[in-house]
Order: C-alpha cells, then structure tokens, then sequence
C-alpha cells in the first residue's frame, strides 16, 4: 500500500503520526488565506520533483501526482512482477471526487481574472476524474478494466469495494484500488464555507480544529491526499509469497435515497450489515471500526447512532476512532486513506485515537479512543465507514491473516 | 538572445533534455516528443515570442525547423502589430 497524505507521505510516517495521535491539520499557507473564515486545511507537504521530471510536473494536476506517487509506492511494496497475459488480468479503480481542480481553478484565473484567451493546452487532461486511474494503468501497464468512482466522501471505499468484488467475482486477479484527492483551492474553499460544514478555527491551536464526537465539534476541515492499495487474489499472492496485510472479507454498498447532504440512519447501517453479511461474520467479531467521523453535527450522531443500531449493546465495547481528526477529509481519497489505517491497526496492532475529543457528547457515548491511541491490542477483524454527501455508503471489512 | 537560443531555455524549461542534445538538426522525433509535447511547447513558444500559431501551420520536423517557423511568426505577426503599421 502507498500513501500521500497530510500526515505523511509514506505508509511509515503516516503510521507514526497518525497512532501517536499527530495532527496534519494547521494554517493554510496560501495568499487568498486571510480572505476566509475559517484558514485551516489539512495540507501535504509534497513536492512534485522529488517524484516526476520535469514535463510530468508540467503535464500532472497535483492530484495525478498524488495518485501515481501513491500508486508508486504501493507497487514497490507489493513487489508486483506481471507478464503480459497478467496485465490483462489486473486492473485499476480509483475514487476521485473533484478531478483537477488545481487546474479548473487556475484555467478560470487567467480566463477571468488575467483576461487570458489562452488556458494551459493540456488542461482537458488535467481535469478529467479519470486521469489519476488511467496514469496508473498506463504507468503499470495494467490492461484490465481501468474504472474511475465518484461518489465523494465514499470514492475510493467504493473503488476498493468494487476492486475486490472484480477479483472475487474472478474478472480480474490483480487491482490497484483507492482514490486522491487534491482541490484546497480558494474556489473550493468558498464553496465549501457557502455549505456551512467547515470548522471553526479553534482559537487556541488551529491544528486542533476538528474536533469528531465531542460536544464542540463544529464541522469537517478539508484536506487532500491520495491512497491506494495492491488487491489481489489470495491464492494467487500466497503462491508468490506476496506481503500480506489483510484479507478483505466484506463490503457494503448503499444510498440512502433520502437527502442530499443529511445522512440516513437507515441507509448507513444498512451498509454496515451488508459489509457483515458479506463477509459472513457476526457483529461482535468486529474490534475496530475507523468511524466516517466527520465532526459535523449529524455526521457524527447519525453514524453513532447506526452503528448502535447493527452491534447493540456490543457497540460500546469495540473502539472506534476519527482519523479525520488528524489527516482532514480528503474526500475522493478519504476512504482509501481511512482502510489503510484499519490495515495498519491490524497490522501494529494497535489502534488510533480520535483527537480534540475533550468534551462528551451524551448523544454520542460509544468509546471513540479520545486523545490517546492504544498499543497492545489484539486487532483481527477491522471495519471502515465512509458516508458521503449524495447518500452512498460504503463499508469494508478486513481481517489478519 | 537569437531564436535558436530562446527556444533551447523553453525547451530546457520544460523538459529534462542538456542543452547538448539540441541542435539544429535534431529532430524532435528524436527527442521522442509526441503530439502532447508539442501542443505544450507551441502555447510556451506563443508566450515566450508573443506570437500566436495557427493550429494547421506548424509542421516541423528539427529545431531548425521550428527556429524558421517561429521567425516566420515573429516578422508576419509583430510587425504587422498596430503599433508598428501606425509608424508607417
């Protein structure tokens, strides 16, 4: 697996920030900050040299390169080695919400504001949502079913849903699945703040801003980064002696068809049911679940709630936590970024906290590993909840080999 | 700064070629740029000359090529620049 993301851009880093409870959120750095309410943002450090030459740090909106590094490392990692004919039998979905963004927006400046009649020539490439998809697939080589998801927040939870079920399902044997995102831009940020879901600035540290579960919770802080995971079929990667992080035993795929933005209690446990029902495992076998966890009001309620409403009385014994608290919502690559820390729980063993949890929420009880991740725990079968604006949820199981 | 020498800093720019590679006779075929590249490097010589190239009439083979296009360009579209036609 591979990852580029506010809180580190490799599996390692991102680990050790994320269980020591590090936050990635902090003061946006660009000149259009001062303009906004609320000037905080979940940034990745990258630097597109230290990855591409020169043209591709050209030709790449900075989510396609947020992708492909991803991808890269998580290529390395699996020690892929495929022929030709294994091309055919692998493949690449990704989850991608915005698309370019970086480069609508700055086609709009110089058409707008520069009164340009010119925009950059590749920009058709740099915003099409299946860009980063098809860079992996022609960087690889992989010639299988190539397939671009967009359903926000739920983007690359679905990607990576889907990947297993075209490897179960026996159309593939090898997936690249996950998603990136990558849209800090000011337009997006006004968008964002029109919807009135971001948080407010804590006044005392700004990289404890989002604040999932407590009481004070104001709202989501936007972020971007990329994920992406090597799927492959079992028998397959044991044969070769593939390092093997998990099996994914189920997946859960639902809308609401409710409201567009508020969240269903119905259409969110359904799809956590599903995911069990799927995997064919009961609902106490489940020893963490990394949460939506927005920090927003309904986000929050409604996903306690739902997960209330499948485990019981059990809901309150299986640690849950936010990471969002931490890496931000990255939308498109949310999901992706989020299984990756259920993977790397079950892997250290371990479990995350969710940070800036210092006021209790009586609406929302369960034990949501306030501030203080937990080392030592016995980790075999994980959950990841991604809900997303539109109503579709996504839901994914994995457990320890 | 001669044009050959300008369009050698644009290509510099943006690719990762030396400076060496470049010469008047090297193709850009040789180069190993495709239709992309030369779409992305029309709209820098279009900024870096203030020249505009029209969609059908760049067919270039070499730098030389490209040198001799652009100062096609260059003496067809800045000199008939309102400006100029005005000092007449």
């Amino acid at each position: 697996m591979g990852i580029i993301s506010p809180c580190g851009n490799n599996i390692g880093d991102f680990w050790v920030k994320v269980a020591a409870g590090k936050s990635g959120v902090r003061k946006i750095s660009s000149e259009y900050a001062n303009l906004l309410s609320a000037k905080i943002a979940a940034e990745v450090d990258f630097n597109p040299s230290d990855y591409f030459g020169k043209k591709q740090v050209s030709y790449l909106d900075r989510v396609n390169q947020f992708a492909l590094a991803a991808a890269s490392e998580a290529w390395k990692d699996a020690a892929l080695s495929l022929d030709a004919k294994e091309k055919e039998r692998s493949g690449v979905y990704m989850g991608v919400g915005l698309g370019g963004a970086n480069a609508i927006e700055d086609g709009y400046v110089r058409l707008f504001k520069q009164n340009e009649d010119r925009v950059k020539p590749l920009s058709v490439l740099m915003i099409m949502n299946n860009a980063s998809a098809s860079y992996i697939s022609i960087e690889y080589g992989l010639t299988g079913p190539c397939l671009t998801i967009s359903t926000a927040c739920a983007s690359s939870a679905n990607a990576i849903g889907e990947a297993f079920r075209q490897i179960r399902d026996g159309y593939a044997d090898v997936m690249l699945a996950g998603g990136a995102e990558s849209f800090l831009t000011y337009g997006c940020f006004r968008s964002w703040e029109a919807l009135r879901v971001l948080a407010a600035e804590d006044p005392e540290d700004p990289s404890k801003s989002c604040k999932p579960f407590s009481k004070n919770r104001s709202g989501l802080v936007l972020g971007e980064g990329a994920a992406v995971v090597v799927l492959e079929e079992l028998e397959r990667a044991i044969h070769r002696g593939a390092p093997l992080y998990a099996e994914i035993i189920g997946y859960g795929s639902t809308s609401d068809a409710f409201h567009i933005t508020k969240p269903s209690l119905e259409g969110q446990s359904r799809a956590i049911s599903e995911a069990l029902g799927d995997a064919g495992i009961s609902p106490e076998t489940v020893d963490y679940i990394n949460a939506h966890g927005t920090a927003t009001q309904w986000n929050d309620l409604l996903e306690t709630q739902a997960v209330k409403k499948v485990f019981g009385d059990g809901a309150y014994k299986i640690p849950i936590s936010s990471t969002k608290s931490m890496h931000g919502h990255a939308i498109g690559a949310a999901g992706a970024i989020e299984f990756i820390v259920s993977l790397l729980a079950l892997k250290n063993q371990a479990i995350p906290p969710t940070i800036n949890l210092d006021q209790r929420d009586p609406e929302c009880d369960l034990d949501y590993v306030p501030n203080i991740g937990r080392k030592g725990v016995r980790v075999n079968t994980v959950m990841s909840n991604s809900f997303a604006f539109g109503g579709t949820n996504a839901v994914l199981l994995a457990r320890k080999m | 700064m001669s044009t050959i020498e300008r369009l050698k800093k644009l290509f510099i720019n943006k690719f990762d070629f030396n400076v060496e590679e470049l010469k008047p006779d090297t193709t850009l075929e040789h180069l190993g740029l495709d239709s992309l590249d030369k779409i992305e490097f029309m709209f820098d010589i279009e900024n870096e000359f203030k020249i505009k190239i029209p969609d059908e009439e760049f067919k270039v083979t070499t730098i030389q090529d490209m040198v001799d296009a652009v100062d096609r360009f260059v003496s067809e579209q800045v000199s008939r620049s309102p400006d100029l036609a005005m000092s007449h």
